[in-house]
C-alpha cells in the first residue's frame, strides 16, 4: 500500500479514531509510568524511613566496651531477635568490618560482606539493595556514626524488600486495571463523541446522494459554522447548472427559432417562384426544396440531441412517468381525435424516471406519436417497474397497424451520427428515441405486436 | 372564416396572412402576445394559429389567457424546437394541434380544415345532409350528387351556416365571420345572398335548409 492509498482507503471517523486511541494509548501508558513510578519510590521512602527507625533503635540499645558491641536489654524491635525475620543488624567498621549481627541474622549472609566494610561518613545515611543468591532482594541502610570513644562505625540495617515490592506489585494490578477501565470508558465517549461530531458531515453526504438521485433539490437544514461556507457554496453550484442546463436549452432553442423562421419564409417563397416561372428549370426548384427539407431535418434532429440534459448529470431528478405518459395520450388523443383509437393501458401509478423529463416526454411523444399514426384502431400501452427490486423502467407501445419488416427494424433505430448520413424522407423520431435511450444506457427493441403492428418496447435501467 | 394569427416574425406573420387570405379566409394578425390576447377577447374567431415563442406574453401563456376567458374556438400551434414537451404543454395548455416549422401552407390550410370541422362536429371533410353535400377541402357543393356552382362568398356563407347547423345565425356574426374588418356591409346583402343560395340548394323549395329566424337571423336544419 502506498501511502497515497492509504490515505483515500481510511474514512475520516476511522482517522480520527486511530489518531486519538493512539494519544491516548500514549497517555495513559505515561499516566501509568508516571503513578507505578510515584508509588515505587514512596513505598522505598517508607522503607528507607523504617529502616532509619530501626537504626536509632540499635543505636539507643547498644554498648561498647573495649571495641566490642552488646546489649543489655531485649530491642524494642522483636524481629531482630527471631532467627531468620527478614530483619536483620549489623555494627561495623572500616578497619575490621563485622563487628556485631543481630540474632535474627545468625544464619544470614550478605552475598558481598564487604559492603559493611564501606566507608561511611558520620551522620550520613545511605541506601542500598542487595540480591541475595537466591534472586531476593533486601533493601539496607548503612549509617556511619562517631561513638563517644571517636571511634568511627557503620550501623546498618537490613530488611527483605519482598513485602514491599508485593505491595508495589499489587498497585500495579490496580493500576491497569483501572487505566485499562478508564481507556475503555474514554474510547467509548470518544468513539460517539466523533461520531456526534461528525455527524453534520455525514449528514451532508447523505444530503448530497439525495440530490444526487433527484430526492432533493439542494442542501438544506442547519450546517455547523465551519461547513456553511462549503455548503452554501455547493448550493450555489447545483443551481449555477440547473441555471445553465435551462440557459444551454433555451439558447438552442433560440437559435432554432432564428434558424427555422428564415427556413420558413424560403419555403413560402418557393412555390411562388414556381407560379411565377422564374426558374425555368422545376428540377432545380425541386432540389431547393429538397435540401430546404434536409436543412429543417438536420436542425431538428441536431437541436433534439443537444437540448436533452446528459444522463451522467448528477442532477437528475425523479420524474412521475406515469404522469407524463397521461400528458402525452391526451395530447395525441386531441391531435388525432379523429381517428377515434381505442386506448388499451396498464400504467404503473408509481414508475418514476430517473432523469430529465424532456428527455422522457420526448421518447415517450415520438413513440406514441408513430401509433397513432401508423395504428388503424387500436393502440395497447404499458408502463410498469421490472427488474431488480423494481427499479427499472419498462415502456411497451403496441399498435394495429402494418408492423415493421423485420429487415427494418434495426434500420429505423440507426442513430443518425452525421445527420448528412440521414436518408432524405426518413423520420428523425426513432433516431432520437435511440440516441435518448442509449444515452441513459437502457434498450430499445422492435418487434411485431399480438395486434398486428408494429411493438416497440423499452427498458431504463437504475444504473 | 375568421382566423386570428399570432407570429412575431413579420416575414412569416405576411406569409401566413396571404395564404390563408388566399384560401378565402378572412384573417387578423398580431406580431406579439398582448395584441393577440386583445384580438382573440374583443373579437369572434373560428380559429387561430399561434406561435409559441412570441414575446410579451408567451404563446402558452396566450393560449391560457384565451381559454380563461371562456374561448373556445380552435387553436393550431406552430413551434421552432418540436420537443414533446412544448407540444404537450401546448396542448394541455388548450391547443388542438401543432405544426412544427418550417411548414408548408398546405399542411398549415390541411389542419386548420380539419380543426374548424372538429369544431364543427364533424369528423370527415364532407358535409352531408340529406341531398347536399359540402366538400370543404375541394371548396365544392353537390346537390343529389349534382354539382352546384357557387360565388366565393355564397360558397361562405353556406360553409358558415352548414358548419353551425340548428345555430341561429346573427346578420352581425355573417358580418363578423364572412368579411373584413372594415367593410361595413349593409344587411340587405345578407339576404340577397340568402335568397340565391337558397334558388341554389332548393329550387323546388321542398327542402327549405335555410330557415329565417325572425329578428334573430338564419338558421341551416335539414
Amino acid at each position: 500500500m502506498t501511502p497515497k492509498s492509504i490515505a483515500t482507503d481510511y474514512s475520516l471517523q476511522t482517522r480520527l479514531l486511530i489518531v486519538f486511541s493512539f494519544l491516548l494509548g500514549v497517555f495513559l501508558s505515561l499516566t501509568g509510568i508516571v503513578l507505578d513510578r510515584a508509588f515505587s519510590n514512596s513505598i522505598e521512602a517508607g522503607a528507607q524511613d523504617r529502616l532509619q527507625g530501626q537504626i536509632y533503635l540499635l543505636l539507643a540499645g547498644a554498648d561498647e566496651e573495649n571495641g566490642e558491641f552488646f546489649f543489655l536489654e531485649d530491642l524494642q524491635e522483636p524481629r531482630f531477635a527471631q532467627l531468620d525475620s527478614g530483619l536483620y543488624g549489623f555494627i561495623s567498621s572500616v578497619s575490621i568490618g563485622e563487628l556485631w549481627r543481630s540474632d535474627s541474622a545468625r544464619t544470614f549472609d550478605l552475598p558481598e560482606p564487604e559492603i559493611l566494610q564501606q566507608h561511611i561518613n558520620v551522620g550520613e545515611n545511605r541506601f542500598d539493595r542487595v540480591v541475595m543468591e537466591d534472586a531476593e532482594i533486601y533493601f539496607i541502610l548503612h549509617y556511619g556514626i562517631q561513638w563517644e570513644n571517636n571511634n568511627e562505625y557503620n550501623f546498618s540495617v537490613v530488611e527483605n524488600a519482598a513485602p514491599y515490592y508485593s505491595e508495589i506489585t499489587n498497585f500495579r494490578t490496580n493500576l491497569r486495571s483501572w487505566l485499562g477501565g478508564v481507556a475503555i470508558l474514554l474510547l467509548f465517549i470518544q468513539f460517539y463523541g466523533m461520531k456526534w461530531g461528525l455527524s453534520p458531515l455525514q449528514r451532508m453526504a447523505n444530503d448530497l446522494k439525495k440530490i444526487e438521485s433527484g430526492y432533493k433539490d439542494k442542501l438544506e437544514g442547519d450546517y455547523p459554522r465551519e461547513l456553511r461556507g462549503v455548503t452554501d457554496n455547493l448550493n450555489l453550484l447545483i443551481e449555477s447548472e440547473r441555471k445553465q442546463q435551462s440557459r444551454y436549452r433555451t439558447t438552442l432553442g433560440d437559435l432554432a427559432h432564428s434558424l427555422k423562421t428564415p427556413l420558413a419564409v424560403i419555403a413560402g417563397v418557393l412555390p411562388k417562384l414556381k407560379e411565377k416561372h422564374i426558374s425555368e428549370s422545376e428540377e432545380q426548384l425541386a432540389s431547393v426544396n429538397d435540401q430546404l427539407d434536409r436543412m429543417s431535418q438536420i436542425i431538428n434532429y441536431q437541436l433534439q440531441r443537444a437540448v436533452r440534459a446528459n444522463s451522467g448529470s448528477s442532477l437528475a431528478k425523479l420524474v412521475n412517468a406515469a404522469s407524463a405518459i397521461e400528458k402525452v395520450l391526451d395530447a395525441l388523443a386531441k391531435v388525432y381525435v379523429e381517428k377515434a383509437m381505442e386506448l388499451e393501458t396498464q400504467i404503473d401509478k408509481s414508475a418514476v424516471f430517473n432523469g430529465d423529463e424532456r428527455d422522457l416526454m420526448e421518447v415517450l411523444g415520438n413513440i406514441l406519436d408513430n401509433a397513432f399514426k401508423y395504428g388503424s384502431n387500436k393502440i395497447r400501452v404499458s408502463l410498469t417497474r421490472t427488474g431488480v427490486e423494481n427499479r427499472d423502467l419498462n415502456i411497451i407501445v403496441e399498435d394495429d397497424g402494418l408492423g415493421v419488416p423485420e429487415d427494418k427494424r434495426e434500420f429505423i433505430l440507426q442513430r443518425g451520427v452525421r445527420a448528412d448520413t440521414l436518408i432524405q424522407g426518413q423520420g428523425i423520431g426513432l433516431a432520437v428515441v435511440t440516441d435518448i435511450v442509449s444515452s441513459y444506457s437502457g434498450e430499445i427493441i422492435v418487434d411485431k405486436s399480438d395486434l398486428g403492428g408494429a411493438k416497440i418496447e423499452i427498458v431504463f435501467g437504475k444504473g | 372564416m375568421r382566423l386570428l394569427v399570432v407570429e412575431d416574425e413579420s416575414l412569416l406573420r405576411q406569409q401566413l396572412e396571404q395564404g390563408l387570405s388566399k384560401e378565402g379566409y378572412l384573417v387578423n394578425a398580431a406580431e406579439d402576445g398582448r395584441s393577440g390576447l386583445y384580438y382573440a377577447t374583443e373579437y369572434s374567431y373560428d380559429a387561430a394559429i399561434i406561435d409559441i415563442g412570441l414575446p410579451e406574453i408567451d404563446g402558452i401563456s396566450l393560449i391560457q389567457e384565451i381559454r380563461s376567458a371562456g374561448k373556445q374556438f380552435p387553436v393550431l400551434i406552430l413551434t421552432a424546437r418540436g420537443d414533446w414537451q412544448d407540444k404537450v404543454t401546448g396542448l394541455d395548455a388548450g391547443a388542438d394541434d401543432y405544426v412544427v416549422k418550417p411548414f408548408q401552407m398546405e399542411e398549415i390550410i390541411a389542419r386548420l380544415n380539419a380543426l374548424l370541422r372538429r369544431a364543427a362536429g364533424f369528423s370527415k371533410p364532407k358535409l352531408e345532409f340529406g341531398p347536399l353535400c359540402l366538400d370543404i377541402t375541394a371548396k365544392r357543393l353537390t346537390v343529389n350528387e349534382e354539382s352546384v356552382d357557387l360565388t366565393a362568398y355564397e360558397y361562405k356563407m353556406l360553409e358558415y351556416l352548414m358548419m353551425h347547423p340548428g345555430k341561429v345565425i346573427s346578420k352581425s356574426e355573417f358580418t363578423e365571420h364572412l368579411y373584413a374588418q372594415d367593410y361595413d356591409r349593409d344587411s340587405n346583402v345578407l339576404e340577397v345572398f340568402v335568397r340565391r343560395l337558397r334558388q341554389k340548394l332548393d329550387p323546388d323549395q321542398t327542402l327549405k335548409p335555410i330557415e329565417t329566424v325572425r329578428g334573430q337571423g338564419y338558421r341551416f336544419s335539414l
